[in-house]
């Protein structure tokens, strides 16, 4: 007997609301349907009446752990409009935060992998270590998770050498922890019971599913925009980029483990070879960059990010678009949640495929509409959406 | 008439219903405070010094709660549910011998029946579970019944081989065998890590806490009770914990007996006990911090390969040696 069971739109491990129809017999998922769009927050809009500085801070609010990606993004997009490229000094600094974010993005999702497997303890040991890199977005950026720290021209402050030596420190310490945690995982039986096997994805479906990041990467297939198309210093810093071939949940954590290694080595070299000069040049309050277009990619932590923006040469963008990884990934997700085959997905595997691909619905929301029966999509314009939800309010009254 | 006057007080005062009561609030405060330091976070903290009454004032809060009843439900089953588990919980700690090496109630072959009646507990939860009519307390309820025919086979066995070490089913004879020495100490070691780990599967705790899954179903078998319901099993849940460590203290690490002070054998036999108890509960909570929540089919497989099989072994080495 077969019958649906609903994860979301409120659950414990999901914060963001999302449904997933889980079709199940037994323990056994039989198929699934996901609907990410509780979530829609009128962002792209938004960017189309604001002007270009205060679109940071919206661009800042897409997604709170990514937020040193986007702004990265969105400001990278808004250099190439007006035509002036950052100073070197601002191109490492941002390439510090950058890499902080992620090992900070990296170790909050390690933390949260492990309380969906049910191991709280290992839990509470990554959240306990992750304040570290908090402490160190603080002290660089002066706030812990939302750093506004990115601007139009270069970054808002300058690292000084005791800043730096304080760095320097941190990362040693999270170099260690990090190590024992890549030992906890490797060692631990439990983990490797309820992570090897699970949420296969093979190399063929994520490249037709276009996934992104750490869960193509974890498919054994190397694509990092950081190697492949480099931004600000990432041509001059080098890194490797980690990928792993057993294509399940168990290859995903070791992926991000082992790019939090990574990125420690990054922001040490990048310390190291940090060039002199100026940390930003001055930008008017308003831009009115010419009309044109111009799209900028980025590897946030949840993989390859990408914002488009349209000028019409007044001070307000005429078009915004961001596509986010994790809409990029639910493709996948999708396919891996699904049993096929010897492939089998139990229930109690549901929490962590899905969040495997380390996902943030709240940078996801999609409004489209879709008619099966005549195979049609269409979008509504804000008029329509307006008149629609007078209509509703009307009926409910 | 003075006699059954004393029975009534050791029943509801001291070791009975009130001193259990106390205790087993006291034993879910030091669980979650040991547990919270192991994972290096404080636990309770300001209900009481260090946090001592806020198991107490949990289980207050929740009494005040609405008590909602789904209406799918079946309202008798829903409502009878938490009582039973709560009374059939508080009936097996008067087995216990905590001031003596008698419990409030004791006859010939009382493990047999103690033995059985946790089994019932197990199937309160699937009748909860069932009773609520939630898809995922439905799923919370096939799995705690799937994990019972996982761990109930060794659980038993290494209680057989508690007994045939003492050559009897009575728990005041199995407490006075050991005297001398702990079965902890001799052959029964090995029984003594089975019962461990099976206990923490009857406890529903880390790695076992399957048919609860807060991070899969939600809350299990208890997620549509509420209000006075969920604070009976609460309150059910902390007893059946004592219960488990009073009997692994009984069975295994020589229960209350100890060298006492003549005339003084009540406080010491009682303190005893509750050291006993508490070294066994502090083993299960650090098996809690240790793993992380096995799937139930590995559950099962856990248990038929490798369980089953050591408590055959262990039920096989006590029979030689004694």
């Amino acid at each position: 007997m077969s019958f649906y069971i609903p994860i979301g739109p409120q659950h414990p491990v999901h914060p963001e609301p999302l449904l997933m129809k889980f079709k199940v017999e037994g323990e056994q998922v039989i198929d699934v349907e996901i609907n990410v769009s509780y979530t829609h927050r009128g962002i792209e809009k938004g960017f189309e009446y604001r002007d270009y500085m205060k679109g940071i801070f919206l661009a800042e609010r897409i997604c709170g752990i990514c937020n040193a990606a986007h702004t990265l993004c969105y400001t990278q997009n808004i250099e190439q409009l007006l035509g002036k490229e950052i100073p070197p000094r601002a191109k490492y600094l941002r390439l510090i935060v950058e890499e902080l974010s992620r090992i900070h993005s990296h170790l909050l999702w390690l933390g949260l992998a492990a309380h969906q497997i049910g191991f709280e303890t290992l839990f509470m040991y990554v959240w306990r270590d992750r304040e570290k890199v908090l402490d160190l977005l603080e002290t660089i950026t002066g706030n812990r998770v939302v750093t506004a720290y990115n601007t139009i021209g270069g970054v808002r402050r300058d690292i000084t050498p005791e800043i730096e030596q304080k760095i320097r420190k941190s990362l040693d310490y999270l170099e260690e922890r990090t190590k024992y945690f890549k030992k906890v995982v490797m060692e631990e039986p439990t983990v490797l019971v309820r992570t090897q096997n699970v949420g296969i994805l093979k190399p063929r479906e994520a490249i037709e599913l276009f996934a992104v990041g750490p869960v193509l990467r974890a498919s054994g297939i190397k694509h990092d925009i950081r190697a492949d198309d480099p931004y600000i210093a990432h041509d001059e810093v080098p890194f490797n980029v980690v990928t792993y071939d057993t294509c399940d949940v168990y290859a995903r954590i070791l992926v991000r483990v082992d790019e939090i290694l990574e990125c420690i080595n990054m922001v040490r070299y990048s310390l190291d070879h940090l060039p002199s000069g100026e940390y930003r040049i001055r930008m008017p309050v308003i831009v009115r960059p010419p009309p044109g277009e111009s799209v900028s990619r980025v590897e946030a932590p949840r993989g390859e990010l990408l914002h488009y923006v349209r000028s019409d040469g007044s001070d307000k963008p005429y078009r915004y678009k961001v596509r986010t990884p994790t809409l990029a990934n639910i493709p996948s997700t999708a396919r891996m949640l699904t049993s096929r085959g010897d492939y089998i997905v139990y229930i109690a595997d549901i929490p962590i495929i899905f969040g495997s691909i380390d996902p943030c619905l709240c940078c996801t929301g999609r409004v489209m509409f879709i008619d099966i029966e005549k195979s049609k999509s269409w979008v509504w314009t804000y008029n329509e959406l307006v008149r629609y939800s007078l209509k509703r309010f009307e009926r409910h009254d | 008439m003075i006699e059954a006057l004393y029975k009534i007080i050791e029943m509801i005062l001291f070791p009975g219903f009130a001193f259990i009561g106390v205790l087993s609030l006291l034993y879910e405060w030091i669980d979650r405070k040991f547990y919270a330091r192991l994972q290096n976070r404080i636990g309770p903290l300001y209900a009481g010094p260090h946090g001592i009454l806020q198991p107490l004032a949990d289980f207050i809060k929740l009494l005040s709660k609405e008590d909602i009843i789904p209406e799918g439900a079946d309202k008798f089953l829903f409502t009878l549910t938490p009582i039973l588990f709560f009374a059939i919980n508080l009936l097996l700690t008067l087995f216990l011998p905590i001031c003596g090496t008698t419990g409030v109630i004791s006859f010939t072959g009382d493990l047999i029946f103690f033995v059985a009646l946790l089994t019932i507990i197990s199937i309160l939860v699937y009748t909860a579970g069932m009773a609520s009519t939630n898809r995922f307390a439905t799923i919370g309820a096939e799995r705690a019944v799937l994990q019972l025919i996982g761990y109930e086979i060794p659980f038993m066995l290494s209680i057989v081989s508690v007994a045939i070490s003492s050559r009897s089913l009575t728990i005041k004879n199995i407490v006075e065998s050991q005297s001398s020495i702990w079965h902890i100490l001799g052959p029964n070691f090995l029984a003594f890590i089975i019962f461990a780990i099976t206990a923490q599967a009857e406890l529903e705790r880390i790695p076992f806490d399957i048919p609860e899954a807060e991070q899969e179903i939600v809350a299990g078998w208890l997620v549509e009770y509420s209000g006075k319901k969920l604070a009976l099993f609460r309150l059910g849940k902390d007893v059946e914990t004592l219960l488990l460590c009073g009997l692994g203290a009984t069975l295994f690490l020589g229960g209350p007996l100890g060298p006492v002070v003549p005339g003084l054998e009540i406080v010491f036999y009682t303190l005893y006990f509750i050291i006993k108890s508490i070294i066994v509960l502090l083993v299960l909570t650090t098996l809690r911090a240790l793993f992380a929540r096995l799937r139930v089919d590995q559950m099962l497989v856990l248990s038929w390969k490798y369980l089953i099989p050591l408590s055959l072994i262990s039920v096989l080495i006590v029979r030689v040696v004694f």
